[in-house]
């Protein structure tokens, strides 16, 4: 596969604040790409590079060989952009949005029609066709986002957290979607906070954290080597840490303390599990491990504002 | 300037969205310019006798015409800018397409100066059931160009306004302090003449005191040498706060 984005030693500097610090990253034609992290991580500032709509401070991006700036119209022709905000056209009706996002694309009149018909269709919003925006559920309009999206037939997709304040059925939806554009060979610029949405959708993922890249990789590659297969958990006083870790030295591969919870990491659970239960631990839970695991060793158990 | 003919596909979906508001503001651009005419018009004009032989609204109508083209195109590039780029965030996604930063503000201004177009030639349609008549079919097709230039440069001169207003309320200076007195400075009601000579100086720096003289003028079917100062005086601004207004949305919407 071949590399078709890459960023090299990318900065953005907002007056004092410095958003994304010194970042790089390749991303293969036809893969699905996630950016996770928590919130102010620098994911949202630094796709908004991609895509050419924020100005680069340093460094450098080129997109489909094309180096991106503020003024690059032949990236944004290329480029399908999911928001994050519903930033719908509230004064027009369902078509009307998409209407008028084929002219922003110089899309022909007859051809804007089929495409239309096609996408609402898609997205399962014909019935919607002439309603209003503020008659449209969120899972509505998060769905005539993304068939906004796809009117120019994007070669890349950049989703910005696109299911937030979805419900099951609607977020099922979208990832059904968006597989589907992935099958079809489109390349896939996911951010997100749901750490199952990056397991459902994302090749390779980067974990992003006050700027920086700290990890990347496969999500099962990463969940393999920061934490292993299992996690127990044990709801206990700090007090008994230093007991417990020593006495658990031999079986765990790494522990770690939030909170009112011990947890410890594995790449097998079972010894584990049985010396707890000599133990006769109270409230102990074992698990697989997943990559809200990593996530939260990664970017810390505290709350980030 | 990365400006293209993109500009025109804003303009379209501002006319696409038009279709809803178009009754209420019709009513609005026709109301304040029609109650002008009618209190100063016809009130006022009962106790003036003539100005320069013809009936006082002969010098009202050319004067609240333009006056009529700044406001509509004023308060469009204000109040319905601010709301598209704030409130519904529409920009956002505009940029994010083929469409510059610059096409979608000029694309604005463009929407601006052709609500100010629909309310000058409303306000000509009144004067005419009224029964003041341009001079001629050349007067009236200058009159048209001539609300076209006034719209886009009001239209500039409210983005400017717009390109750092944190809220609504902000606006209310610009037309209170800026709009508002610039309709009574610059000769739309009673010539300046008599105006003492540092009123007559503050008239000049208004740039609507110039598009007054040339509406007055073209109305009238008189042209006058002094029409090609207003003239250089107006493309001027018109060139500057076009370049300005641009500029500084685009820093405004692009960070």
């Amino acid at each position: 596969m071949a590399g078709v984005i890459s960023a090299t030693n990318l900065v953005k500097q907002y007056k004092a604040l410095t958003a994304v610090d010194g970042i790089s990253f390749v991303i293969n034609e036809g893969e699905c790409f996630g950016f996770l992290g928590p919130n102010g991580a620098g994911k949202t500032t630094t796709i908004r590079m991609v895509h050419c709509v924020s100005p680069i401070t340093s460094g450098s991006i080129t997109v489909f060989g094309q180096r991106a700036h503020i003024d690059n119209r032949s990236i944004k022709m290329m480029t399908g952009v999911i928001p994050q905000e519903i930033t719908l056209d509230v004064d027009l009706t369902v078509y009307e949005n998409l209407r008028v996002f084929a002219y922003f694309f110089d899309i022909p009149k007859a051809e804007a029609r089929k495409r239309i018909d096609e996408l609402l269709s898609f997205v399962e919003l014909d019935a919607k066709r002439n309603s209003k925006i503020s008659e449209l559920s969120t899972g509505m309009k998060r769905r005539l986002l993304i068939a906004r999206a796809l009117l120019n037939k994007p070669r890349l997709i950049i989703a910005d957290e696109p299911t937030t304040g979805l419900d099951p059925q609607a977020r099922h939806l979208i990832w059904q979607r968006l597989r589907l554009l992935k099958r079809q060979g489109t390349t896939l610029i996911l951010t997100t906070q749901y750490m199952e949405e990056a397991q459902q959708l994302c090749d390779r993922i980067v974990v992003m954290y006050e700027g920086r890249i700290l990890r990347e990789g496969a999500p099962s590659r990463l969940i393999e080597d920061e934490i292993g297969r299992e996690v127990v958990e044990i709801r206990i006083s700090k007090d008994e840490d230093t007991r417990l870790v020593s006495e658990l030295a031999d079986v765990a591969c790494g522990h770690e303390r939030a909170g009112d919870t011990l947890y410890f990491y594995c790449k097998d659970g079972k010894g584990l599990m049985r010396k707890v239960v000599e133990m006769n631990l109270p409230n102990v839970l074992n698990r697989p491990a997943t990559l809200e695991d990593v996530f939260l060793k990664l970017t810390g158990r505290s709350l980030i504002e | 300037m990365n400006l293209s003919y993109r500009i025109f596909y804003v303009f379209l979906r501002n006319l696409i969205s038009y279709k809803r508001f178009v009754v209420p503001t019709l009513i609005v651009s026709i109301g304040q310019p029609l109650f002008y005419l009618l209190t100063f018009g016809i009130g006022l004009g009962a106790y003036m006798g003539s100005f320069g032989g013809k009936p006082y609204l002969h010098f009202l109508v050319p004067g609240v015409l333009v006056s009529s083209v700044m406001l509509s195109a004023s308060f469009e590039c204000l109040y319905g800018t601010f709301v598209k780029v704030v409130h519904e965030r529409l920009y956002d996604s505009l940029v994010a397409t083929p469409v510059s930063a610059e096409d979608a503000v000029a694309g604005d201004i463009a929407w601006g100066a052709f609500r100010g177009l629909i309310g000058g030639v409303l306000m000509l349609g009144v004067a005419v059931v009224m029964g003041i008549f341009p001079a001629s079919v050349v007067s009236v097709v200058l009159l048209l160009v001539l609300m076209v230039f006034v719209g886009v440069l009001f239209g500039s001169l409210a983005m400017i306004v717009t390109s750092f207003a944190p809220n609504f309320d902000f606006f209310n200076y610009y037309t209170e302090l800026v709009i508002t007195p610039m309709l009574f400075f610059s000769g739309v009601f009673f010539p300046l003449d008599r105006f003492p000579e540092w009123m007559k100086t503050f008239a000049l720096f208004l740039p609507l005191t110039h598009a007054v003289n040339i509406s007055r003028a073209a109305f009238a079917g008189q042209v006058a040498p002094g029409l090609a100062v207003d003239f250089l005086v107006l493309v001027a601004l018109e060139v500057a706060a076009f370049y300005t207004g641009i500029r500084l949305m685009k820093r405004r919407l692009i960070e």
